[in-house]
């Protein structure tokens, strides 16, 4: 076989591969985007129907006719924001001590930390929430907050990251006259764009979609975020109204789909960071 | 300006000892170019003297303090890395300004001193660019400039030219020594594993090896009386011959036996010599100073041709005595040279060096 007609089905062979995974993964998404359009008994039935029959705007229609619905976004927005906030600004910081500065521990203080990373988060649940209790934080988005501003896999991703930079670069600052503290906002903080993109990316995601925290910590309906307050809104006695939830989620995926399509090279680059040398 | 003392400086990582006991003076305005093999030290020392590493033991003084607990940023010292360094996120003018600035320099003052300091070495068109966008070579300016602009009273400069292409290498050589030396006139303390940068370039060059300072000295002293078998085969291209015998006296006449036969030793060595007869010497000469002829010449040796690298206006040939370990002649006109021929060689007898074996030391 010729090399060109060879290299031609490989191509072909990988997109079929490609696609079929893919539209495994889109199969949901689409069902979602076809069923915010049904009634909830079309959207049910069995077997599953495909084409809106009636076509119908009631899920959107019940969606923004919600009293608290802007007020979950902005809740979630709030929530979001914090928690990007924080890991940039925290996680930076612990990121590039433990991998620039030498200090007693530092490694023994590395290696624990890492150790965190296999501590399900559902062993933490109490503990936390009684610290949250404790601080009077319960139903507030601040609290809730406080729990995921300091991130271990971003400090893990920023020290990697800050270890990939060239030694020399600090070295010269250092003869420059930057301290530590200076060699960061001058040296390190712009040269990490890459990895605080990567990190702000992940945690927008984790936080804009985040259930179980905010489920647990929240309890007024007036503070609750996106994906609590329309499980909270739709859900009746004996059954729920899952097709305005699904509407609410496309409404709500839309910034976090934006924002990858925008972002999606940090994406990329965070996972090959982490991917690096260790 | 200001001379740099190192007394018995040592700097230890765990159990290895990457400067031993280091003794060295650097005198004012001096070029002093650090020579040694990969690992030696010599970076180690720059960075101690730079203050990016502390000694465990020893004082370091530049001018007249000891600096051993002096931040790097008050040693007033510049340095020039290998790979230059440059912060990649900033321009040429603020990679050159940015010492200034974290000086707390007036801004009027900074633009001056960058604008002077782009202008003398010619790259003030790069101003606006990004270290990426730039050559190596331009790179290389852009590093200078950047130790340059804070008139620092020591430069330090690290392999500064092994990231360049082998021309381009050769005019930044003459360039920085006519620049640090000749027109800044500051004392320079220079690394390099190049012996052709440090001959051409230092006053003096200090031979390191082991973590220790082997020898220091003009580069002519180094290279016509070395201290010990280091020094002698580490400067020198190709490197000296070294040929190890016992030392004989036959009939009044001093020799040394290389097993195979024996070669005389010119009388004006003996004086020197007579004490070692009997022990096991080491005799060097420089492929230079190695007379090859191809018809037997009477008091000349026997060898056999191993191989030869002709290099244009001269030729490097390979030969053995013993079939064991060869020996190198640079020859001018060796047409007829042949693989596996047999020559007849002689030493110039007035350019030999004699190394005890035990102790490496010359014996002059």
């Amino acid at each position: 076989m010729n090399p060109r007609v060879r290299k031609r089905l490989w191509v072909i062979a990988t997109y079929v591969v490609l696609s079929f995974f893919a539209f495994i993964y889109l199969v949901p998404f689409i069902r979602s985007f076809i069923a915010s359009f049904m009634t909830w008994e079309q959207a049910s039935a069995y077997p599953p129907q495909w084409i809106p029959n009636p076509f119908t705007l009631i899920n959107y229609v019940k969606l923004f006719r919600l009293e608290l619905f802007p007020r979950w976004i902005l809740n979630t927005a709030i929530y979001a924001g914090i928690i990007v906030a924080g890991n940039i600004v925290l996680t930076s910081m612990a990121g590039y001590a433990f991998a620039r500065l030498s200090f007693p521990g530092r490694d023994a203080l590395f290696s624990a930390l890492l150790a965190l990373l296999m501590v399900p988060a559902f062993i933490t649940l109490v503990p936390n929430y009684i610290i949250i209790y404790r601080l009077g934080l319960i139903d507030n988005i601040l609290g809730l907050a406080l729990l995921g501003i300091a991130n271990v896999s971003s400090i893990f991703l920023m020290r990697q990251y800050f270890l990939s930079l060239p030694q020399e670069v600090f070295d010269a600052a250092r003869l420059d006259g930057c301290g530590p503290v200076k060699a960061y906002f001058y040296i390190a903080l712009p040269l990490a764009k890459p990895a605080l993109g990567a990190v702000a990316v992940y945690q927008f995601l984790g936080a804009w979609n985040a259930f179980l925290g905010p489920l647990i910590f929240l309890r007024s309906p007036e503070n609750f975020t996106l994906p609590v307050g329309l499980s909270f809104a739709f859900a009746r006695t004996m059954w729920t109204e899952y097709t305005p939830i699904i509407a609410g989620s496309l409404v709500a995926a839309a910034p976090t789909i934006l924002l990858f399509i925008v972002l999606n090279k940090y994406l990329i680059r965070g996972i090959a960071i982490t991917a690096g040398k260790g | 300006m200001a001379r740099v003392l190192l007394k018995n400086v040592t700097k230890r990582f765990g159990s290895v000892v990457a400067v031993d006991n280091v003794r060295l003076e650097v005198k004012d305005k001096e070029f002093m170019v650090l020579l040694g093999p990969s690992g030696c030290g010599k970076s180690t020392t720059l960075r101690l003297i730079a203050g990016l590493e502390t000694p465990d033991e020893g004082e370091i003084w530049i001018g007249d303090r000891i600096v051993n607990e002096v931040d790097p940023t008050e040693r007033n010292v510049a340095m020039v890395f290998q790979s230059y360094a440059l912060y990649p996120h900033m321009t040429v003018y603020q990679n050159i300004e940015f010492p200034l600035k974290m000086a707390r320099v007036p801004k009027h003052e900074r633009h001056r001193r960058v604008i002077e300091v782009a202008r003398f070495l010619g790259i003030e068109d790069l101003l606006n660019r990004y270290p990426r966008q730039l050559s190596g070579g331009q790179q290389q300016r852009v590093a200078l400039a950047r130790a340059i602009v804070r008139e620092p009273e020591v430069f330090l400069l690290d392999e500064p030219l092994s990231n360049l292409d082998a021309k381009l290498r050769i005019r930044m050589r003459f360039e920085l020594r006519k620049l640090l030396h000749d027109e800044l006139k500051v004392t320079t303390i220079y690394v390099t594993h190049d012996q052709v940068e440090a001959m051409t370039m230092a006053d003096r060059i200090a031979v390191m090896n082991k973590g220790r300072i082997q020898q220091v000295g003009s580069p002519r002293e180094v290279f016509e009386k070395p201290q010990n078998l280091f020094v002698a085969g580490f400067i020198g291209v190709p490197p000296m011959n070294f040929l190890e015998g016992t030392l004989v006296e036959v009939e009044g006449r001093i020799k040394l036996d290389l097993g195979e036969y024996q070669i005389e030793v010119p009388s004006n060595y003996w004086s020197i010599l007579k004490n070692h007869v009997g022990r096991t010497i080491v005799m060097g000469v420089r492929p230079q100073d190695v007379y090859i002829s191809i018809k037997p010449v009477k008091g000349w040796y026997k060898a056999i041709i191993v191989g030869y690298e002709p290099l244009g206006t001269e030729t490097y040939i390979h030969f053995t005595i013993d079939k064991k370990k060869d020996y190198i002649a640079i020859a001018k006109d060796v047409d007829t040279i042949r693989l596996g021929m047999e020559v007849y060689w002689h030493p110039n007898p007035n350019r030999l060096y004699f190394f005890d074996k035990n102790t490496g030391k010359a014996l002059y």
